[in-house]
């Protein structure tokens, strides 16, 4: 087993005086791609702010890389290593793809030509967005505009990237082409956390998968072991 | 011939509206601030480059961009020490906030400078191109021309830099761009601060061709929203479509009505625009 990269323990979160999140204790490990899962208000989107800063935990740690960050900014999220793709993509009206992955190194410190580097790769890891390079971001298709918030992610260079809702509001055939590339993202040394609604392509994407229900983390297992136990995925998700 | 004449006359002071209001624009369509302040910093500008010239014989005209850089300092420093802290707040609280620095600031330099009205006086004056058929004045030609350098080198910077990019992201998704680690309250700042840098360069440019009084900031004030609502608010180009227009409107508007008349037209044009064209013509929703 690959060491401890991400260490949630006794997570509580609320949206101001609204409690959503109770009781999440989570483990990412490095180079591998875990997946959040739980039906509607769970609680795993909240439980997912918290881990990059926007929300401030009521209790409980966040530690990565032996750093506890439990209310720290986004900002210090970033500088530690954390990129968080957000639910509906958020790309920035007015700026071109290529400005939106520029964005996404704003906080690197290693010099323009490991950016640019880094900018190649992602355009070979997406084509679609080499192709489209110029073009205002939010113009393009759902798909398209995915693949361009999780290479704006993985342009901060992330030990973790985070993405809430990865296969929400597209297509079959585009969600494959998203899991096949976060697997190559993966092998190229990126650990993954990723809150799915779909359990099928969870199960597919991930090594390692948590259920939330009602704001807490109350199962976890490695994908094949919850995949054979269907009085699980039926107790926790209705299916 | 005299309609030429009009005409010229309109667009030769068409840059130096457009460096007015590309400021204001800047800050509303940013930070979503109506800045009520931006006539006072256009004034205090004028001031700096009437005592640069008094003191040191600088002309005004160079001396726009040292102006905007004390505007730039002063403008960071009261968003970042002051609007941040109400930035969360509804509209019209940041709107009375501005209006209340503004009274500051008018007054303040009331009780320093006083009401009267000073003027450059460039010695040998600039003179006037003559054409034959038309006679332009050169010093709204060179004021003009440096307003629009400073507006291009805005648009480049916020276009081609990450900084720019930053301010773009920040009035477009202000979480989306925290995320990436992008400070808010300090692009804020520095937003606010480039656009008090714009009322600085404008202020110093206007010196040397309209009089510099405190009481002349509404006016200011006034002639940048026009402008901000002609052209279409949050876009550059629009600024600059909207400076010349104004330019224009006024200066047929003093032929046909009397010169005490000029903003009359522009802004009856304006209420005109706004029922039928409410986003400006050529407003849009990125910063460009």
């Amino acid at each position: 087993m690959s060491g401890i990269l991400l260490d949630v323990q006794g997570l509580e979160v609320a949206y101001g005086d609204v409690q959503v999140v109770w009781s999440a204790d989570l483990v990412v490990r490095h180079g591998t791609t875990t997946a959040l899962i739980g039906s509607n208000g769970a609680g795993k989107s909240t439980l997912l702010r918290a881990l990059s800063g926007l929300l401030r935990p009521l209790r409980g740690s966040i530690v990565i890389g032996g750093r506890d960050l439990a209310g720290a900014s986004p900002r210090d999220f970033v500088d530690n290593g954390i990129a968080h793709v957000p639910e509906g993509r958020r790309l920035f009206t007015g700026l071109s793809v290529h400005d939106n992955l520029l964005l996404g190194a704003y906080r690197r410190q290693d010099g323009k030509a490991a950016i640019r580097a880094d900018l190649e790769r992602m355009y070979d890891l997406f084509p679609r967005l080499a192709e489209r390079r110029r073009q205002d971001a939010t113009t393009m298709s759902g798909g398209e505009q995915q693949m361009c918030a999780i290479a704006r992610g993985l342009m901060a260079a992330p030990r973790l990237l985070l993405i809430d809702e990865l296969s929400l509001g597209l297509a079959p055939a585009v969600v494959d082409q998203l899991v096949e590339t976060l697997h190559r993202v993966r092998a190229d040394g990126a650990s993954l956390l990723v809150v799915e609604q779909d359990v099928g392509i969870a199960l597919e994407l991930a090594d390692h998968v948590y259920i939330m229900d009602q704001g807490r983390t109350v199962r976890n297992g490695p994908s094949d072991v919850i995949a054979a136990d269907s009085s699980i995925l039926a107790a926790y998700m209705g299916t | 011939m005299l309609w030429l004449q009009v005409f010229v006359n309109g667009l030769a002071v068409g840059g130096l509206y457009a460096c007015i209001a590309v400021g204001f624009s800047l800050v509303w369509g940013v930070l979503s601030v109506i800045n009520i302040l931006h006539g006072s910093l256009i004034v205090l500008g004028g001031y700096l480059a009437f005592f640069a010239h008094q003191q040191w014989g600088i002309n005004p005209l160079l001396f726009a961009p040292v102006a905007g850089a004390v505007l730039f300092v002063l403008g960071a420093g009261v968003q970042g020490l002051v609007i941040n802290h109400v930035m969360a707040r509804p509209f019209l609280i940041t709107l009375l906030l501005t209006f209340g620095l503004n009274l500051f600031l008018d007054n303040s330099m009331l009780a320093l400078f006083s009401a009267d009205y000073r003027k450059v006086l460039l010695d040998p004056p600039l003179g006037v191109f003559d054409l034959g058929a038309i006679v332009v004045p050169a010093d709204r030609i060179y004021a003009t021309v440096i307003g629009l350098i400073l507006i291009g080198l805005l648009a480049l910077l916020l276009r081609t830099t990450q900084l720019g990019r930053a301010i773009i992201a920040v009035r477009m998704d202000r979480d989306a761009a925290a995320l990436l680690g992008i400070d808010v309250r300090r692009t804020y700042a520095i937003a606010f601060g480039l656009g008090a840098f714009m009322a600085g360069c404008a202020g110093a440019l206007l010196s040397v061709i309209f009089p510099i009084s405190p009481v002349a900031s509404a006016g200011y004030l006034g002639k940048a929203f026009v402008i901000c609502v002609l052209g279409g608010l949050g876009s550059i180009p629009g600024a600059v479509l909207g400076g010349f227009a104004l330019g224009i409107i006024e200066s047929f508007g003093a032929l046909f009505l009397g010169p005490e008349h000029a903003m009359t037209l522009a802004f009856l044009l304006l209420i005109l625009l706004l029922a039928v064209r409410p986003s400006g013509l050529l407003g849009k929703r990125g910063f460009a």
